[in-house]
């Protein structure tokens, strides 16, 4: 498949703190097809880690939102203390890569209520890998306004129900007791007579 | 594990992450316990995610584990649970074994589970099947097409596109109701916008259209072969009541549009007013594919490129980055090959040397440079001398790069070049900008040699007042170097003993060595002035500079009083030698021996073992190296570019120009790697020196069962083609593969023998070598090839044959193999290609062809060097002006054999309706070499 006429638009998605340190990475790979140019950062952790440490020299506090890196496409978005990137290969369209990351950030904005930092982003973790989820389905864009994108995350159980069995409030624990309760008097009654 | 530290990590609003064990227990034994607690186990699920994110694996076991709890959590009816599961399998399906076990559970959400999870059960179900599984959910995927909710037509459609690699033919199934699906209008359910508080937006959108960017790349593939169908989709959409909405699937349509027109290139003028109304619209997106489609179809005419020229020159003053970006990279493309075509974007270009982001800026001054042709790079380089106060050294140094390779193109403007680079020479910057500066004036002087002694001047001038000490010792070593050729070498004397007066140790040496160059010009007066300077130095206080003082005084004495001239050859090489190591060898034989045991060092490294170059090789490496910097420039995507537009035209001529560009850094590595190889062999261990490698020829396309390169390798008699074979079969296996390869001229090239592969395993790869003996001049003959094997099926699961099977013996035709001229020559350098032209004028050869499969200048051009593997001097091998009917090519090598120099002029001239005509001048020291290129140049 040709670069040029396939779907899969983006190669990797990377969150990265202040530091430069991963707070989230994926590099993308076709589920059931073979990849071409992005393979020397597939499933190599080292080589990842080297891409992001030179890719974070490059653009923290630099002004600019795109940058060409090591023949690929990477347009990012720098936050107080993190930096989410959208890295698409060379001949990708670079106002569809920024359109898509523009999503994606302004839906985490959203969802985690307009604290896009380090902290809130480890807390809600659960939200932001959903919401990257929901953008790019292994390297194609699933959808890009930041509405739909946070509309389809959701949120987390608001409570457990305490644990402990003997305490089991549902109903059919209620049933159970009940249940329980009066085979226990079947048998006293039984044993009584 | 404390119970505290477990404490801890209960805190559920906690940032932190547990390490991996820790979370791999916590998991099983949270997802274990029944009745299950969502929130608690979505929590352990997003630490698990976050884990895998932050690049921990775990191995096959674990995952299958973890994979077979996870699966336990469908008893839970919570939906943002089940969310998370979803998300968790598709990333764990990766490295776990028998995920089949959920898939009914999955299909079972797809069927009647609740509207917000079914999308990602309908993704996470993608990952779980496979070939073999994949028919049974056939019906469940054409419901889920025609779903009335996007976000679900969505995620079918992307999954079934992942599905392709390994059932198309499932996939193929729905392709009616994807067709449905692009003209479809979906709306979200109203109760979607729910979730959360804010959305920050006035407007929510009731449908995206996305699904039909989707629906259209899916269908794309499913119709790939059907010419006609793709273009009934294309007129279907293209019109004025397209159903088209998303501006991503009219990106995607644009991209098919210029396949299409690449492939058929009579479909360019019918589609070129629907790519035109792109221009016009109100994504950035749709304007930026359409006018890159466009340029980048070179049957347009030049008008219709500048419709779209004009599009991107609007889009140059957008306030959004990336459109400036995208824009500006376009048009740097374009620059490269014409650059008279966006000569209009100049003004715009020009405010964006200021831009905020430096990419856009660099683009700008890179393009700009590039519109110079000579009329207007005076102009250029001035508007740019009042910019370079404005920008930062780092800018700086690109703008001296583009000068640097301005100044290769166009030779004649070698004036303005060096007072441009002496201001800057003189303004205030950091090492590395100076650097630059001499680099480029190094560079003019080697490959201009008319600029010299006004460049030799400046670095003089420079070098008075020089803070740094390394730029000032690079400078005598070229004043060393090239001032006793110039007319008047006593000057460069005066500045270089100035040095010896004024300087560091380091700088004083080094003057000394220059000084002593000087000694070997000849003239009595200036032989004698040198040896008293350096009789004085040998009272310097710094012991290197004495000990050098000392040794050039020692030899040039010596010098005069030798009457032998080869004795005074060799003394000469000492103080100023012809020839200098290839570094890349020495590099890779010194590494080589330090690798070695201690038994290899008893015997001492052997420099005679490292080829030396001359000069004349030497510039000529380098030449090709910096004139190949003025077509990558800040990134190689031009190259991809041009070998994408080639490519349709030619099978193959794109693949192998990048392979012959990459191929040409490492050429001396490689033709030494080829020599170690062939000399382990021992059939060719008497064979002498090998005396020149091709460059990899490929004799089949490249996506076939078997794909086969050449490499031709000449020695002083022999000739051995080295066949490399790959199977990439995935069920059989070649035996006793071989190569008849016969040659048309068989009394010449007599066959010797065929190393043969014994057994080529599927998808792997083998050499088979073929021995000729060669007749001692050059002659052009070419081979036809046939591959010839035993093919064996292969029991995958074992991966070895059958016993018992015999194979069938088959035969397969391959490409034929041409010896070209280009085999018997290197390419070497001349700064002064007249002058050899005029003293070669003995022998001269010449012919007039004509070319008729390409109309491309530049192509044919570029395929010239190719063959003929010369040298193209005066910055000939560039086409400047694409409208030009007519190019004139010169170029320059030397014999492999006998060293004989050779030089060729070639014109071109194109005509539209016969193609190209050709005519061939050679001039060279060894008449059957100029008479081989003469036949083998068409």
């Amino acid at each position: 498949m040709s670069s040029q006429v396939s779907l899969y638009s983006i190669n990797s998605t990377l969150i990265l703190d202040n530091e430069g340190k991963r707070i989230y990475a994926k590099y993308f790979k076709p589920p059931h097809g073979v990849l071409e140019d992005n393979s020397k950062l597939y499933n190599n952790d080292k080589n990842q880690k080297t891409f992001e440490k030179n890719l974070f020299a490059k653009t923290y506090k630099v002004g600019g939102d795109i940058i060409l890196f090591e023949n690929q496409v990477v347009v990012y978005k720098q936050y107080s203390d993190i930096i989410i990137y959208m890295i698409g290969g060379l001949e990708e369209n670079e106002s569809l890569l920024s359109t898509t990351l523009s999503g994606l950030t302004a839906a985490l904005e959203i969802v985690l209520q307009n604290n896009i930092d380090q902290k809130s982003v480890q807390e809600n973790y659960d939200l932001v890998a959903l919401a990257i989820d929901e953008t790019v389905d292994d390297g194609i864009i699933l959808e890009y306004d930041p509405a739909v994108i946070a509309s389809r995350v959701t949120n987390a159980p608001s409570q457990d129900i305490p644990s402990l069995k003997t305490i089991d409030l549902s109903e059919k624990g209620l049933l159970n007791a009940f249940q329980f309760a009066r085979s226990k008097i079947n048998e006293k009654l039984q044993q009584g007579l | 594990m404390s119970t505290l530290s477990y404490k801890k990590f209960e805190d559920i609003d906690s940032g932190s992450l547990p390490d991996k064990m820790t979370v791999f227990q916590d998991c099983l034994h949270a997802f274990n316990t029944s009745p299950v607690q969502a929130k608690r186990c979505r929590l352990l699920l997003s630490r698990l995610l976050r884990l895998l994110y932050l690049g921990d694996s775990f191995a096959s076991q674990e995952a299958t584990t973890l994979f077979f709890s996870i699966s336990k959590l469908f008893q839970h009816k919570d939906s943002s649970l089940r969310q998370m599961v979803y998300l968790a399998i598709k990333e764990l399906s990766v490295i776990s074994e028998d995920v089949l076990m959920v898939t009914s559970s999955i299909m079972k959400d797809i069927q009647n589970g609740e509207a917000i999870y079914k999308p990602n059960a309908i993704r996470s179900l993608t990952r779980i099947v496979d070939a073999s599984t994949v028919h049974a959910t056939e019906r469940l995927m054409k419901n889920c097409v025609v779903d009335r909710n996007p976000s679900i037509t969505s995620a079918t459609l992307v999954s079934s596109y992942h599905l392709l690699a390994v059932a198309k033919d499932v996939v193929k199934r729905w392709t009616n109701e994807t067709q449905e699906a692009i003209s479809a209008t979906k709306t979200f359910p109203p109760q979607q916008f729910l979730t959360h508080e804010n959305y920050g937006v006035n407007k929510l959108p009731s449908s995206t259209y996305v699904y039909q960017y989707h629906a259209l790349g899916l269908l794309y593939h499913l119709r790939n072969h059907d010419k006609m169908a793709l273009m009934k989709l294309i007129n279907q959409l293209s019109n004025s009541n397209s159903p088209l909405r998303s501006p991503l699937a009219i990106v995607q349509l644009i991209r098919y549009i210029g396949q299409i027109i690449k492939d058929v290139p009579s479909y360019a003028q019918p589609l070129f007013p629907v790519l035109n109304n792109w221009l016009r619209n109100k994504s950035d997106m749709v304007e930026l594919e359409a006018a890159k489609t466009i340029l980048g179809i070179s049957s347009f005419s030049s008008e219709q490129h500048l419709a779209a020229i004009n599009c991107l020159q609007i889009l140059l003053s957008v306030p959004r980055t990336v459109t400036r970006f995208a824009a500006v990279r376009i048009l740097n493309k374009i620059a490269m090959k014409t650059p008279e075509k966006i000569v209009i974007c100049n003004v715009e270009l020009e405010n964006l040397i200021n831009d905020s982001n430096r990419s856009v800026s660099t683009y700008a001054i890179t393009t700009l440079l590039k519109t110079g042709n000579s009329d207007n790079v005076d102009r250029l380089i001035k508007t740019i001398l009042k910019f370079m106060n404005d920008i930062s050294d780092e800018f700086k140094i690109v703008v001296i790069d583009a000068i640097r390779t301005l100044s290769l193109k166009f030779p004649e403007k070698y004036k303005t070049m060096l007072n441009f680079l002496n201001d800057c020479l003189r303004d205030d910057g950091g090492f590395v900008f100076k650097n630059a500066i001499v680099e480029a004036l190094f560079d003019m002087i080697k490959f201009v040699p008319q600029s010299r002694d006004l460049a030799l001047e400046n670095l003089c001038e420079f070098i008075e007042d020089c803070e740094f000490t390394e730029l000032a010792v690079r400078i005598l070593h070229l004043l060393g170097n090239e001032g006793p050729k110039t007319t008047n070498p006593t000057l460069y004397i005066r500045h270089i003993y100035n040095r010896v007066v004024l300087e560091n140790s380091i700088v004083r040496s080094s003057a000394v060595i220059a000084l002593s160059k000087f000694a070997l010009i000849g003239d009595e007066s200036i032989s004698k002035s040198i040896k008293i300077l350096l009789s004085r130095c040998l009272n310097d206080v710094d012991d290197e500079v004495r000990d050098r003082a000392a040794l050039s005084l020692k030899l040039i004495t010596s010098f005069e009083e030798l009457s032998s001239p080869d004795e005074k050859e060799k003394l000469k090489d000492f103080i100023s030698p012809n020839t200098k190591y290839s570094l890349p060898v020495l590099e890779q034989k010194l590494s080589l021996y330090m690798q070695g045991d201690k038994e290899s060092f008893i015997q001492s490294f052997d420099i005679k073992s490292v080829p030396t170059i001359s000069d004349d090789e030497a510039k000529a490496y380098e030449f090709r190296e910096k004139t190949r910097l003025l077509e990558e420039e800040a990134n190689a995507d031009v190259e991809q570019n041009k070998n994408r537009n080639t490519n349709g035209e030619n099978n193959g001529y794109g693949a192998e120009d990048r392979e012959e560009s990459n191929q040409y850094i490492k050429n001396t590595v490689l033709q030494q790697q080829y020599s170690q190889e062939l000399s382990a062999i021992p059939e060719f261990k008497n064979y002498g020196n090998l005396l020149h490698s091709s460059s990899v020829v490929e004799l089949t396309e490249r996506e076939i069962e078997f794909v086969v390169e050449v490499i031709k390798h000449v020695f002083e008699d022999h000739l051995v083609l080295q066949f490399n074979i790959e199977n990439t079969l995935e069920e059989s296996e070649l035996n006793e593969v071989t190569v008849v390869s016969s040659p048309e001229a068989d009394e010449l090239y007599e066959e010797e023998f065929i190393m043969p592969i014994e057994k080529l395993k599927p998808q792997s790869k083998g050499t088979v070598y073929v021995s000729f003996t060669r007749p001692s001049g050059i002659e052009l003959t070419s081979f036809t090839n046939t591959l010839s094997f035993i093919s064996k099926e292969v029991d995958t699961t074992t991966g070895e044959s059958f016993e018992g099977d015999e194979g069938f013996q088959d035969e397969y035709q391959i490409e034929e193999l041409s010896l070209t001229p280009g085999d018997f020559i290197i390419p070497s350098f001349t700064g002064n290609f007249t002058h050899q032209w005029d003293e070669l004028s003995k022998i001269e050869q010449s012919g007039v062809y004509n070319l008729s499969d390409s109309n491309d200048l530049q192509e044919i051009v570029q395929r010239l060097i190719r063959v003929l593997s010369m040298m193209p001097v005066d910055g000939s091998d560039i086409v400047t002006d694409s409208n030009s009917t007519t190019h004139v090519l010169k170029l320059f090598g030397k014999s492999i054999l006998n060293s004989a120099k050779v030089a060729c002029i070639i014109r071109l001239a194109a005509n539209s309706s016969r193609g190209i005509m050709m005519k061939t001048q050679v001039r060279g020291e060894d008449e059957q070499l100029c008479e081989a290129i003469i036949n083998g140049v068409a």
